[in-house]
C-alpha cells in the first residue's frame, strides 16, 4: 500500500508542501529571532535586503520571523481545534449511531441546530460575546468541526451498523465496548482521517480570516491574517508585507487539501477503474 | 407536502431559538454597555442603576420578549458609535448586501455548473486538468488573499474595476468575483464528479439503447440526475456566502450588513451586533429552508 | 429448403481489451446468425464474452477499453461495426432493441415511464406528444403492463422488479424494431415472474415477427424459449445448432459437461457431474484448444492446434475429438 501512496500525486506533492512549510514553522523562530523586534529606520524593506531574508514591515520587525511564527500559531491552532473536533465529535456520532433511539435524536436535532452555521459567523459572535483573541476562535471553530464531523461520523456508523458482520457480533453476545472498538472504530477511520486534514484546512482559514478582520490572535502576536491585514495599506509601497504571509497560508491550507484529496483516493475501496467495470460485464 | 410544512415549523423554531441564544450570548457580556454610557468616573451603584434603568438585570428571556416586542414595533435601538438610529440604516445596508449575495450566488452556480460540466465531458484532457487544478486552488485560497490580489491586478495594475466602494455595475464585479471564488471552485468539482458518476450508470445504457443522441442524454438526463447532490449542498453554499460576506464587504469598503456587523463587534457597538448579527442568522437559515425545499421538490423519490 | 439470408450475421467477430498494460481478446472470432422470427440463446458461464458480444452489436461496449478489433455484423445488408455515429443511432431502439439484466438500475430515476418511452418514440419518429402517448401506452400494454395509464406517470423507483424489466421491454417495442437482444432479462428476478416474462417475451416474438436474442447461463430457460442456441465458452462458440439437436446429442465435451451438471427433477444428487477445473483468464489462454486442460477427451493435438468451428451433423461444433 505505500507504494500506492507514492504513486498519489497528489498526495506526494502535498506531503512535499506541507513539510516544507512544517519546517519553516518549526525551525523558522530559531533562525530569525524575534519576532517583535522594531527597527524604526529599517521599516518597509522589501524582499533580499541584507540581514532580513524576507524584508520588514511597517514597523521594522523582520518579516521573516513573523511569519514563521505566524505558521507555528495557524499550525497549533488549527491542531488542536481539529484533534478536539475530531475526538469530540467522532465520540458524538459514535454514540448517535450506534445506540440510535432517543439518544440518537437529542443528538441529531442538536447536531442539525448548528450545522448550517458559516463558521466565520459564529466565531464573530463568540467574538462578540467573549472579545476577540484566540479564546474565541478555537471555541468556534471546534464547536462547529465537532459538529460537522460528529454528523458524518454517525451517518458512516449508521451504514456499519447494519451490515452482517456487526449484528453477527451482536447476536454473538459481544459487549457493546468490543463490537464498537473492534468492528465500528476499524471501518471509520479511513472517513475521519479524509474529514479531519480538511478541517485543518477550515480551521487555518477560519483563523486567518478572523485576523485579518482583527478578531483573532492579538498583536504583538504575529498571526499571518493580521499580517495581511496590516500589509494591505502598502501594497504599492512594499507588496511583500501582506503578499507573503498570504502565499504561505495558501501553501498550507494547499497542501493539507492535497494530502486529503490523496488519501481519500488511497482508502477509497469504491473506486474501480473502467477497465475493471469493463471486464466484469 | 407535509414535509415541507413540518420543516417551516422546525426551521421557525430553529429561528426563535438561534436568535435567542445570539441576544443571550450578547447581552451576558454587556457588561461593556455602561462602559460605553456612562462616564469613567461612574461607580459601581451608578452601573447597578443604569442597569436596572435599561432593564438589563431582568432575566434573559424577559430581555429577549422586550427586544422582540421592540423590533416587531420597529424600534431597533440606537448604534452606539454615533447614536444613528438602526431602523434607518437596516433597509440600506441588508438591501446592499442582498445585491452582493445575490450576485455571488448566481455566479457559483451559473459558472460553476456549466464549468463542470466542460471538465466532466472533456475528462484527463488539458482542459479538465486545468478546470480541476484551478478549482483545488480556488478552495484552498483565502479569499481575502484572493481579493488582495484581485485587487492589486485588476484594480491598480490593470485599472479596469474600482477597489473599494458602492456605485454602479462595476464597483460590483470585484467583489462578488471573490466571494463566489469558493463556492464556485466547489460546485465545479461537485458537478464533474457527479456527472462522471452518473455517465457511468446502467441507465444511461439504457438511453444509449434506445437511440437518445449523446447531447441529449448529457444535458437532459445526465444533468438532471446529477443537480441533484449539488441543490442538497447548496443550503452550505448560502451559510458560505454569509460568512465570507463578512470578510469582503470589509475588505471592499462594500457597506452591507457584513461591514457593519464586523465594525460593531470591534467597536463593541452592541445594539448594532445584536440586531445585524439576528439578520444573517436569519438569512441563513432561510436559506437552508429553501435549499432543502428546493432538494424535495427536485427529487421524485421525496414529492411523492 | 429454401433458406433466406440471416436477419442478423456476425462473422469472424473479436472483442479486444485495450487498457494500460493489457491488451487481449475478450471475444475471439465468434460467428453467430440469427434469422428471421426465431429465438437464438447465446448460453455459457460468466466471463465467457456472451454480454460482451452482445453488446457490441450495438456497439454499446465500454469503448475505451473494449474495442472490436476484427469481423462483421451485417444486419439488413449494412455492417454494423462500419457504421457513422448517427447511422448507428437510428438502428439502436428502432431496428434493434436491447434489455439488460438489472431493470431497478437501468432506468432513469429522475424520469416518469412515460416520459422515458416518449423519449424513445421521439428518438426515431416525428410524431407529437399524443401519438407519442398512444404508442408508449400500447408498448406498456404489449409488454404485459395491467394498468398502463397508471405507469405511465410513475417513476421508477415505484415499480418492482417485474414490472420495472416490463417497462424496459416496453421501451424496447416502442419502435418495433426486429430483433430484441435480451441480456440475462430475468437473472434478477423472482422465480415465478422470470417464467411469466420468458412467456411474454416469447409470445412478443410470435406475435411481431420479431426475432430474440436471449443471453443466458440457465440451460432450463434455453429449453423453453429458445428455437437454436450457440454455446460460448472462453470468448469463442463451441456449438452452436437447433436446441432440440444440442440438447439430444451435444458433441462438443464442454456442452456435454454443462448437460451433465444440470440438475433434474428425479435424479439423485450423485447424477450431477460438474466440470472439473476453471475457466481459463483471458490472459492465459493456451494456444491451442481453450478448453484442453478440463476436457476428458483431449488428444494431442488440442494443446497445440485451435480448432475452428464445422458443420458436424445437425450443428456446428469447435472441436478435435467430439462426443458421438
Amino acid at each position: 500500500m505505500f507504494r500506492r501512496a507514492l504513486e498519489n500525486k497528489q498526495l506526494v506533492a502535498g506531503l512535499a508542501l506541507g513539510t516544507v512549510v512544517l519546517l519553516l514553522g518549526i525551525i523558522g523562530p530559531f533562525i530569525f529571532g524575534d519576532y517583535a523586534k522594531q527597527s524604526l529606520s529599517m521599516t518597509h524593506k522589501p524582499v533580499g535586503t541584507p540581514g532580513f531574508m524576507f524584508g520588514t514591515d511597517g514597523l521594522g520587525r523582520d518579516l521573516a520571523a513573523r511569519v514563521t511564527f505566524g505558521i507555528r500559531i495557524s499550525l497549533i491552532v488549527a491542531v488542536s481545534v481539529t484533534a478536539i473536533a475530531v475526538i469530540a465529535g467522532t465520540l458524538v456520532g459514535l454514540i448517535a449511531g450506534y445506540v440510535k433511539g432517543a439518544v440518537d435524536t437529542v443528538i441529531s436535532s442538536s447536531i442539525d441546530f448548528v450545522w448550517g452555521f458559516p463558521l466565520i459567523l459564529v466565531a464573530v459572535l463568540a467574538a462578540a460575546s467573549i472579545g476577540s483573541g484566540l479564546v474565541p476562535v478555537i471555541l468556534a471553530v471546534g464547536m462547529v468541526n465537532t459538529v460537522a464531523i460528529a454528523r458524518v461520523v454517525r451517518g458512516e456508523v449508521l451504514g456499519i451498523s447494519e451490515r452482517e458482520f456487526v449484528v453477527a457480533a451482536k447476536s454473538g453476545g459481544y459487549s457493546t465496548p468490543r463490537i464498537v472498538i473492534r468492528h465500528i472504530v476499524p471501518n471509520i477511520i479511513p472517513v475521519v482521517l479524509v474529514l479531519s486534514s480538511y478541517y485543518v484546512a477550515v480551521a487555518i482559514i477560519a483563523e486567518a480570516s478572523l485576523s485579518f478582520v482583527g478578531l483573532g490572535a492579538q498583536p504583538p502576536l504575529p498571526s499571518l491574517g493580521q499580517m495581511v491585514s496590516d500589509g494591505r495599506n502598502f501594497l504599492r509601497l512594499n507588496h511583500w508585507e501582506a503578499t507573503i504571509p498570504g502565499g504561505i497560508i495558501f501553501a498550507m491550507v494547499l497542501s493539507v487539501s492535497l494530502i486529503g484529496d490523496g488519501l481519500r483516493d488511497l482508502l477509497d475501496p469504491r473506486l474501480r477503474t473502467a477497465v475493471e467495470r469493463a471486464v466484469n460485464k | 407536502m407535509t414535509a415541507i410544512v413540518k420543516q417551516a415549523l422546525l426551521t421557525f423554531l430553529l429561528l426563535m431559538l438561534s436568535s435567542l441564544a445570539v441576544f443571550a450570548a450578547i447581552r451576558l457580556s454587556g457588561g461593556d454597555v455602561t462602559a460605553a454610557r456612562l462616564p469613567a468616573s461612574a461607580t459601581a451603584e451608578d452601573r447597578e442603576l443604569f442597569r436596572e434603568q435599561i432593564g438589563l438585570n431582568k432575566p434573559i428571556l424577559v430581555q429577549y420578549v422586550n427586544y422582540l416586542g421592540k423590533v416587531v414595533r420597529g424600534d431597533l435601538g440606537n448604534s452606539l458609535t454615533n447614536n444613528a438610529k438602526i431602523s434607518s440604516l437596516a433597509t440600506e445596508k441588508i438591501k446592499n448586501s442582498l445585491i452582493l449575495g445575490g450576485a455571488a450566488i448566481v455566479m457559483v452556480f451559473g459558472v460553476g455548473i456549466p464549468l463542470g460540466m466542460l471538465a466532466a465531458s472533456r475528462r484527463n484532457t488539458w482542459l479538465d486538468a486545468s478546470i480541476s487544478s484551478v478549482s483545488v486552488a480556488g478552495m484552498a485560497v483565502p479569499n481575502f488573499w484572493l481579493a488582495l490580489l484581485v485587487v492589486w491586478l485588476f484594480s491598480s495594475t490593470l485599472g479596469w474595476f474600482p477597489s473599494a466602494g458602492q456605485g454602479g455595475f462595476k464597483y460590483l464585479v470585484l467583489p462578488s468575483l471573490v466571494l463566489a471564488a469558493e463556492g464556485i471552485a466547489l460546485t465545479v468539482r461537485m458537478t464533474r464528479s457527479a456527472m462522471l458518476e452518473n455517465l457511468s450508470q446502467d441507465f444511461v445504457r439504457t438511453l444509449r439503447a434506445s437511440g437518445l443522441s449523446e447531447s441529449r442524454i448529457y444535458f437532459k438526463h445526465v444533468l438532471r440526475n446529477s443537480l441533484l447532490p449539488i441543490i442538497s449542498l447548496a443550503g452550505l453554499r448560502v451559510g458560505q456566502i454569509v460568512g465570507y460576506a463578512l470578510v469582503v464587504e470589509t475588505i471592499f469598503g462594500w457597506p452591507g450588513v457584513g461591514q457593519i456587523l464586523v465594525n460593531g463587534v470591534l467597536r463593541r457597538d452592541y445594539p448594532i451586533v445584536q440586531f445585524f448579527s439576528l439578520v444573517l442568522v436569519v438569512v441563513v437559515i432561510l436559506g437552508n429552508l429553501a435549499a432543502s425545499a428546493g432538494y424535495v421538490l427536485a427529487n421524485p423519490r421525496l414529492r411523492k | 429448403m429454401i433458406t433466406e439470408a440471416p436477419l442478423l450475421d456476425i462473422k469472424d467477430l473479436s472483442v479486444g481489451l485495450c487498457a494500460k498494460n493489457v491488451a487481449y481478446d475478450i471475444v475471439r472470432n465468434v460467428g453467430l446468425t440469427i434469422n428471421h422470427n426465431e429465438i437464438l440463446a447465446l448460453v455459457g458461464e460468466s466471463g465467457c464474452g456472451k454480454s460482451v458480444t452482445a453488446l457490441s452489436i450495438l456497439q454499446l461496449q465500454m469503448s475505451p477499453p473494449l474495442f472490436i478489433t476484427s469481423g462483421s455484423i451485417v444486419y439488413d445488408g449494412r455492417d454494423l461495426t462500419k457504421l457513422s455515429k448517427s447511422e448507428m443511432r437510428s438502428v439502436r431502439g428502432s431496428e434493434i432493441a436491447m434489455i439488460f439484466q438489472d431493470p431497478m438500475s437501468s432506468l432513469d430515476p429522475m424520469f416518469t415511464v412515460g416520459a422515458l418511452l416518449t423519449s424513445a418514440a421521439y428518438a426515431h419518429q416525428s410524431v407529437g406528444k399524443d401519438v407519442a402517448e398512444k404508442m408508449a401506452l400500447e408498448a406498456l400494454a404489449d409488454a404485459g403492463i395491467e394498468d398502463p395509464e397508471r405507469r405511465f406517470n410513475e417513476y421508477p423507483f415505484q415499480l418492482s422488479g417485474g414490472v420495472s424489466q416490463r417497462v424496459m421491454i416496453a421501451l424496447a417495442l416502442v419502435n418495433k424494431p426486429k430483433l430484441l437482444i435480451a441480456d440475462e432479462p430475468t437473472t434478477a428476478l423472482d422465480v415465478t415472474v422470470q417464467a411469466q416474462i420468458l412467456d411474454r417475451l416469447k409470445e412478443l416474438s410470435k406475435n411481431r415477427g420479431m426475432s430474440i436474442m436471449l443471453i443466458t447461463h440457465n440451460l432450463g430457460v434455453v429449453a423453453s424459449v429458445a428455437d437454436r442456441m450457440a454455446v460460448m465458452y472462453a470468448g469463442e462458440v463451441v456449438e452452436m445448432g437447433a436446441v432440440s439437436d444440442v440438447f439430444d446429442k451435444p458433441q462438443h465435451p464442454y456442452t456435454t459437461g454443462l448437460l451433465g451438471a444440470v440438475p433434474r427433477l428425479g435424479g439423485a444428487a450423485s447424477d450431477l457431474t460438474p466440470i472439473s477445473g476453471r475457466v481459463p483468464q483471458p490472459d492465459e489462454l493456451p494456444i491451442g484448444c481453450a478448453f484442453v486442460d478440463r476436457c476428458s477427451r483431449a488428444l494431442v493435438q488440442c494443446s497445440t492446434i485451435r480448432p475452428i468451428l464445422q458443420v458436424r451433423g445437425r450443428a456446428e461444433v469447435r472441436c478435435h475429438n467430439p462426443v458421438g
